[in-house]
This record gives structure tokens, C-alpha cells and sequence, in this order.
């Protein structure tokens, strides 16, 4: 059986609705194998010692779920989500601290994890909104034409491009976007996009309805500065702008460049970003991180100590551009 | 003629790269053949003839002239291999199934001198002397591969 972490990031919402998802998630009818609080307050406090959180503490560990409260670096929860990305488990189900999922969710998620499987998200639905979703596509070049698909019920399993909000991913196959501003505007549609991008089926299902609160006070995106907005919309659009290429990005030395150049004719339209354009042609690294904000999602070193890499450093190449 | 490339790339924190072979001086001494040593300026000369900060095409036009060479493990290995041009790499810390080619001659004196995460900066190694093999065992493996 594969491991579920159940990941939940949040700010400021001790008091209203983070026990109510935590409530949630104990009252599963698939059980996580792990819950982790990723604390982003600005003021961080000790729940053991509210009596609310003592008693939803005794219920996680009575029904046999480990639990974590972690208190997060406060980058964003783009920061938050990439270390329960890389925390070694199969499948991470994310779970926003204002939406309450109901009890079946995460076993009807689960029961669509097939091999081609990325991500499968249900509906999270924000009463009284209720858009005609029925002709949305859910693809990627639609999203600023059509209401997301998830934000209405979902009357059977689709494929599509993009998540939105909660949904429970296959862990450690696509970063995310670590060069987003501390609002992590547009985090979830570009990880999720990652992972379609990398070949895996994204899914909408039915019956695996999560309501949405949309809590006015608090949330890890409680940011109102326009300008950061604008940066993460950036990247956004220049990611979608070079959607069709397979961007390579060779933050490294020399000796690497002559490496990579075993791999790239077998790179079909490459945006090549380079430190030595002698040895591999290619646009400097600069405008890469102008484009895309975080360049760590390229590296080959960091990629190669994620996966324990013990193969030569061509096959690593392969491993990430192929 | 054989080329040297004695050093790898210098360190941030100004310690000597563990990668870099500590006998150098000692290995010349055994070898009969003309040197040259190809680097960078700022770099020890170990012999008479140091090409420094050659061009690429340069120290390609060098490396084809030669009989072989011998290397750290550094860019100058990737470059020979490129050229199908073999020698012989003098390994430490890091691991030649990793970041060698099969068909240079790779000489590591021992797997369990390797540090743990190969992927990190060579900052936080320390350089260690023991770890490499010995100029004898340099010139067995030249005369044998290399007459």
C-alpha cells in the first residue's frame, strides 16, 4: 500500500477553521499515514495547550494517525508544499486550512492512483457560487476563459491540465515553483501543470466533494501587495508562453556542459539556457530566472541527491530531460 | 608527450579542493616523456612548459597532439573523454561511476574514501592526502596503458 501525507498549511486561522479540517481529516474513511500542521502564523503558537486542539490531538492519535505540527519559514506556502513534496512519501493529499473535506474524500482521491496517474482532484465548492462548469475543459490554454472545473460538481472522471486548492498528488516527480513571491500566486496550477507536463494524467472525479469556506480572516495568502501578484502572474504566463518547449537550464560547470552534450540530440525543441555557450550554445541563466523565478527546479545536483543517484551523471541528464 | 592538469577548480573558502592530488611533484619525477601542464594563472608550475588559460579550441588542438594525460577529476577529464582522447583521472572523494567515463583509466584508492552526498560543495570536505594513490601506482597504470 503506497503512504499518504496529509499535508496542511496555515495562517491565521487557530480559532476558526483549522480544527474543523483537522476534525476532517481524523474523520476519514481512508486514513492518512501521516498529518502535518505546516504553521505559517506570524506569531506562532502552542496548540497542545488550547483544549479544542488536545482533544483533536487525542483523536488523531487514538485512530492510529501519526501527526506533526511543524512551524514553517514563513516564504510562502509554495515553501511549505515542496517540503511535503520531498518528505519521502508516495502521495501527498493537500489540504487547504479552510476547506473541509467531506469524509470520503481522500479514499475516493486514492482509489483513482493508477500507475499514469499525477494528481486527482474532486470538487471544492464555495456556496452560494455555483458556475456552469459543464463545458469547461479544464486544459491549460482555456484557464482564462472558462471557471474551474472544480468549483462546481464534478458528474464524472475527467481528465485536465490544471488543480486548484486541495487535491492529492503523486510526490516527489515535479517541484514547485520555489521562485514564487510569499503569496504563491498561481502555485497550485503551475505544480499541477508541472506534473501533466511531465506526462501524468491529472484527473477530476466525482464524489470527493471538499467545501470550500473561503475564510475573509487569515490564509496563508493573506497578502494584499499588488506588485507580488504581478511577479507570480509573471512567471505564469512565461511558463505557458514556453509551453511547448523543453526548457534545459545548465546552472553548472564546465565538465557538466560536456556531459550534457552526450543527451542533447536527444532533446527535441530545447530553450536552452546556458553558463558556457561555447560548449552548449544557449541564452544565459539570467533571463531563465527572470522567466521562470526559480531555476533549483533544473538542478542537476539537487536532483541527483533527491533520487540517491549512484548512475553516471549522463544518465542523470537523461533522467530529467528525457 | 603527455599533458598534466593538476588542479581542480579553487574553493570558495581559499582550502585546498580535495580533489586536487597531492603527489604531483613526486609523479613527475617517475615519468620519462616531455610534460606540459595545462591550467589556469594563479595555479602552481610544476614543469618548464604551463599552457595557461587556453582557448577551448586551444587546449583541444593540445590535447590531440598528445600521448595521453593525467588529471584530477575536474572539466578536464569531461574534455578528453569528449574528444575521445583517454587518460588517466586520480580520484579521492568523489566517485568515478558517477562523474567518470568508463573508458579513461580511473584510479580511486578506495571506495570507502568517498563522501557520502556526492552532490554537495567540495566547501565541506577536507583534503585528505591519504585518500588518493600513490605516484607508483600512477606510473604502473601509465606504462601498462599508455607504453
Amino acid at each position: 500500500m503506497a503512504s499518504v501525507l496529509c499535508s496542511v498549511a496555515t495562517r491565521g486561522r487557530y480559532n476558526s477553521t483549522l480544527p474543523i479540517v483537522i476534525n476532517a481529516i481524523a474523520n476519514q474513511t481512508k486514513l492518512p499515514d501521516k498529518l502535518i500542521i505546516f504553521d505559517d502564523n506570524d506569531a506562532p503558537e502552542d496548540m497542545r495547550n488550547n483544549f479544542i486542539y488536545q482533544h483533536l490531538f487525542s483523536i488523531l492519535q487514538h485512530k492510529g494517525i501519526k501527526w506533526e505540527w511543524i512551524y514553517a519559514p514563513k516564504k510562502g506556502q509554495h515553501h511549505i508544499h515542496q517540503m511535503a513534496n520531498t518528505m519521502g512519501y508516495d502521495w501527498v493529499w493537500r489540504v487547504d486550512d479552510d476547506a473541509i473535506p467531506e469524509p470520503n474524500v481522500l479514499e475516493t482521491l486514492y482509489s483513482y492512483s493508477y500507475d499514469e496517474v499525477g494528481a486527482i482532484g474532486g470538487a471544492i465548492l464555495t456556496l452560494p457560487f455555483n458556475p456552469d462548469t459543464s463545458k469547461c475543459t479544464g486544459k491549460i490554454e482555456d484557464i482564462d476563459r472558462e471557471p474551474n472545473i472544480q468549483w462546481a460538481e464534478i458528474k464524472e472522471t475527467k481528465e485536465v491540465e490544471h488543480l486548484h486548492c486541495s487535491f492529492l498528488y503523486r510526490a516527489g516527480i515535479h517541484d514547485y515553483n520555489l521562485g514564487l513571491s510569499r503569496v504563491a500566486h498561481r502555485e497550485e496550477t503551475l505544480f499541477t501543470y508541472g506534473l501533466h507536463q511531465k506526462g501524468y494524467k491529472l484527473l477530476v472525479v466525482p464524489d470527493a466533494t471538499t467545501w470550500h469556506l473561503k475564510n475573509p480572516q487569515g490564509g496563508i495568502r493573506s497578502e494584499n501587495n499588488e506588485q507580488l501578484y504581478k511577479h507570480d502572474e509573471l512567471i505564469f504566463r512565461n511558463t505557458l508562453a514556453y509551453k511547448d518547449k523543453k526548457i534545459v537550464v545548465l546552472n553548472v560547470g564546465m565538465g557538466d556542459h560536456i556531459v550534457f552534450k552526450r543527451v542533447m540530440p536527444h532533446i527535441t525543441n530545447a530553450e536552452i539556457f546556458t553558463c558556457y555557450p561555447e560548449i552548449i550554445p544557449g541564452r544565459p541563466i539570467a533571463e531563465a530566472q527572470a522567466l521562470f523565478g526559480d531555476v533549483d527546479q533544473w538542478s542537476i545536483y539537487k536532483k541527483m541527491a533527491e533520487w540517491k543517484w549512484t548512475d553516471s551523471l549522463e544518465n542523470a541528464y537523461k533522467k530529467l530531460y528525457l | 608527450m603527455i599533458i598534466i592538469s593538476p588542479y581542480s577548480k579553487s574553493l570558495r573558502n581559499g582550502k585546498a579542493n580535495p580533489k586536487n592530488y597531492p603527489y604531483w611533484k613526486e609523479l613527475i619525477r617517475l615519468i620519462d616523456k616531455p610534460i606540459v601542464q595545462v591550467g589556469i594563472e594563479g595555479e602552481e608550475q610544476l614543469v618548464d612548459d604551463f599552457r595557461k588559460n587556453l582557448s577551448l579550441d586551444e587546449l583541444g588542438s593540445l590535447v590531440d597532439q598528445c600521448r595521453t594525460w593525467i588529471s584530477c577529476d575536474s572539466f578536464f577529464q569531461h574534455f578528453c573523454w569528449d574528444r575521445q582522447k583517454y587518460g588517466i583521472v586520480l580520484w579521492s572523494v568523489s566517485d568515478p561511476l558517477i562523474f567518470g567515463h568508463p573508458k579513461n583509466i580511473n584510479l580511486l584508492k578506495d571506495r570507502n574514501n568517498l563522501v557520502q552526498n556526492q552532490f554537495l560543495w567540495w566547501e565541506h570536505t577536507e583534503h585528505d592526502a591519504d585518500k588518493f594513490v600513490s605516484p607508483e601506482i600512477v606510473i604502473e597504470s601509465l606504462n601498462a596503458n599508455f607504453p
